[in-house]
């Protein structure tokens, strides 16, 4: 199995700044609120171990479970799947209204958020020797990474699926047989992740390549601000797997991991906004001393996340076993 | 399968290790005359040291012996077994690869594989899958260094004596260096060396500093060290869009450091905030399966009847030729600061 690290930095602020953050959350959280006033559904369970969840707290008053066996976060209370999937719809139109922070960073986030994840996937399919695969990326339309993806020359053909259908279609075996598949953060806003990762397990042929990013309750600005982490709201993360309870969901569906890897390069950032914006925030003294110590050290802190697997941007790469 | 391991030493050990986890292997048996007190467990699988060895018994021989006695083994392996795994390197000198050789050739239907595992290490693997077209494209150059820092009993190990090494540390670990050099570049020829018995005093090379050329002109170089008192393998190579740096290497041991593969592309000042500095990723390995993947090899072609797919004698000629052509063109000077003025 590999890991990765990467060496480049960038700033919070040309992906997802924090100061931006607050109108965007506070449309989802309206959002998702309306959504579950249609009639909402508890969920009990834990989609990872089956294992009833426990209380971990709420998020603008939306509750969240944890996964005693993994310590993954799930929303608690969901709406229908026509409901959701109609709340997903929304919140990809929001992201590029003039709420969202995406449409102004639309460069920034290429360069930064798409263009190494299509880099990184290129490189897999090298090293493990596909070529040419007929992908199938999950998401809910339109998505930034269709043309990217469309005009690579890796792919022989770019399939893209609807996220919540896929999550509870009844005949995935039917349809055509993938070399690859994409879940660039679908795990986090899937009402049915376990119901997703099935569909994927079927749908790829054996040898096929599942790649996956998410971002993970076992990082270290999940670590330190816990439900208080502003990044952390439905529906965007309904889910907050940890690397363990990801890793797990993966295997449990017949995958086999070939890369598990954490190279986020914003921990530290995101955890330093978070205190300059409420100095309140209860911290301890190591977490202090990082986030007062100069750049070169933050940074070696940060390469040191990366390295132990202890980023909260978590990159994997399964393999469908025969 | 009914394996034979000749020489039970440290590569010994390891090749059992692999064929223990394979699953055609019925039966291990074992050969050496002089088994170190630390083989006990394994005395059960010991053929009688003062008898003939008996290869016609077995399916597969493994040699791994002093370089003195492999050229030989290796010659009656094939001649009596017919299927022959050679531990690196083939042979003390281009002599005895070519009494191997010759052996080979005089017997087609035998299958014969050298221990050139780094090959398949996973570093290596991805670097080779990342380079070419829609990759980072083709070499530029390549530069490898490859040592170790010996020890109190330096002197005394076999592979330090010449009348049973044959060679220095050139032979010895850079031998698999010069394999991967081929791997990535094809043929190569060397252009110049210096080779010096700067430390151990041996009167073999402890360190030798090789430039060579590959055919179509990519140059390489080449440090293998005997006095590299920190453990170090580094292959760094330089293509067309970026380059690639594969350093540690996953042993026993661990004293090589973390294994891993750095990937840097190329960015002008269009493309980075600073010019020469551009993003790298670092792949950490955590298993190596290249004992396991090399001895499966080699089994797989002994029982497909076919020729193995590396670690062929084309290979191994390749690796002694360059070995040959430097010991020809550079005289091994001792600076007599040895271990005990140290």
């Amino acid at each position: 199995m590999r890991s990765f690290e990467m060496t480049e930095t960038f700033a919070l602020s040309s992906v997802k700044p924090l100061e931006e953050l607050a109108s965007y959350r506070k449309a989802l959280i309206e959002l998702t609120k309306k959504a579950l006033a249609h009639g909402s559904q508890p969920r009990a369970l834990s989609p990872i171990s089956q294992r009833v969840l426990e209380p971990a707290g709420e998020v603008e008053g939306l509750p969240y479970g944890r996964c005693p066996e993994s310590g993954s976060l799930f929303l608690t209370q969901l709406p229908k799947p026509q409901v959701w999937a109609e709340l997903l719809t929304q919140v990809v139109q929001l992201r590029h209204s003039p709420v969202g922070f995406h449409r102004n960073l639309a460069q920034s986030r290429m360069d930064h958020v798409y263009a190494p994840k299509l880099e990184w996937m290129e490189e897999a399919l090298r090293l493990q020797q596909i070529r040419q695969p007929r992908v199938l990326e999950v998401a809910t339309a339109p998505s930034d990474f269709t043309q990217l993806l469309r005009e690579s020359a890796t792919f022989s053909q770019v399939v893209t699926e609807d996220e919540t259908a896929l999550a509870f279609s009844k005949d995935p075996d039917g349809r055509q047989p993938l070399e690859a598949a994409i879940l660039l953060e679908s795990l986090d806003h899937s009402m049915e992740p376990a119901g997703l990762a099935q569909a994927l397990s079927q749908r790829l042929v054996p040898g096929g390549l599942l790649f996956v990013t998410c971002l993970v309750a076992s990082g270290f600005d999940f670590h330190v601000l816990g439900l208080r982490n502003l990044y952390l709201v439905p529906p965007d993360r309904a889910n907050c797997f940890t690397l363990k309870g990801l890793t797990q969901l993966l295997k449990r569906h017949r995958f086999e991991l070939v890369e598990v890897s954490t190279p986020g390069v914003l921990d530290v950032e995101i955890v330093r906004s978070h205190w300059q914006k409420d100095p309140t925030l209860p911290v301890s003294s190591f977490e202090r001393f990082i986030l007062e110590s100069d750049e070169e050290a933050r940074r070696a802190f940060q390469s040191f996340l990366q390295e132990g697997h202890a980023s909260s941007f978590a990159r994997l790469v399964a393999r469908r076993v025969s | 399968m009914r394996v034979l391991i000749v020489g039970y030493g440290y590569m010994g050990k390891i090749r059992h290790e692999a064929l223990r986890k394979n699953p055609w292997v019925e039966e291990v048996k074992i050969f050496d005359p002089a088994p170190a007190a630390s083989t006990a467990q394994a005395r059960e699988l010991f053929l009688p040291a003062d008898a003939p060895i008996a290869w016609d018994r077995f399916d597969a021989a493994f040699v791994c012996t002093p370089n003195n006695v492999t050229a030989d083994l290796v010659v009656e392996g094939l001649r009596r077994c017919g299927k022959v795994f050679c531990e690196k390197p083939p042979g003390r000198n281009w002599d005895d690869f070519s009494r191997i050789a010759e052996a080979a050739a005089a017997l087609p239907h035998t299958t014969l594989a050298f221990g050139f595992n780094h090959r398949l290490h996973p570093s290596i693997q991805a670097a080779k899958s990342l380079i070419g077209e829609g990759g980072l494209g083709e070499i530029l150059y390549v530069k490898g260094t490859y040592g170790k820092s010996g020890g109190r009993h330096y002197r005394q190990n076999w592979r330090n004596k010449k009348e049973i090494a044959g060679g220095g540390i050139l032979l010895d670990q850079g031998v698999h260096m010069l394999d991967l050099f081929h791997l990535f570049l094809g043929n190569l020829r060397p252009v110049d060396a210096v080779l010096v018995d700067s430390f151990w005093n041996c009167g073999m090379e402890d360190n030798a500093f090789v430039l060579l050329r590959s055919s179509q002109g990519v140059p390489a170089f080449l440090h293998s060290s005997a006095t590299l008192w920190k453990h170090t393998f580094r292959l760094e190579i330089g293509c067309q869009n970026g380059y690639l740096v594969a350093s540690g290497l996953l042993s026993q041991t661990g004293s090589y450091g973390r294994e891993q593969l750095t990937i840097g592309r190329r960015q002008f000042e269009d493309e980075a905030l600073a010019l020469g500095n551009p993003r790298e990723e670092i792949i950490h390995f955590d298993r190596d399966e290249s004992w396991e993947k090399e001895v499966n090899e080699f089994l797989s072609a002994v029982k497909e009847k076919r020729d193995p797919t590396h670690g062929t004698l084309e290979d191994a000629r390749r690796v002694m030729e360059v070995i040959r052509d430097v010991y020809a063109m550079a005289e091994v000077p001792a600076l007599g600061r040895d271990v005990r003025s140290a």
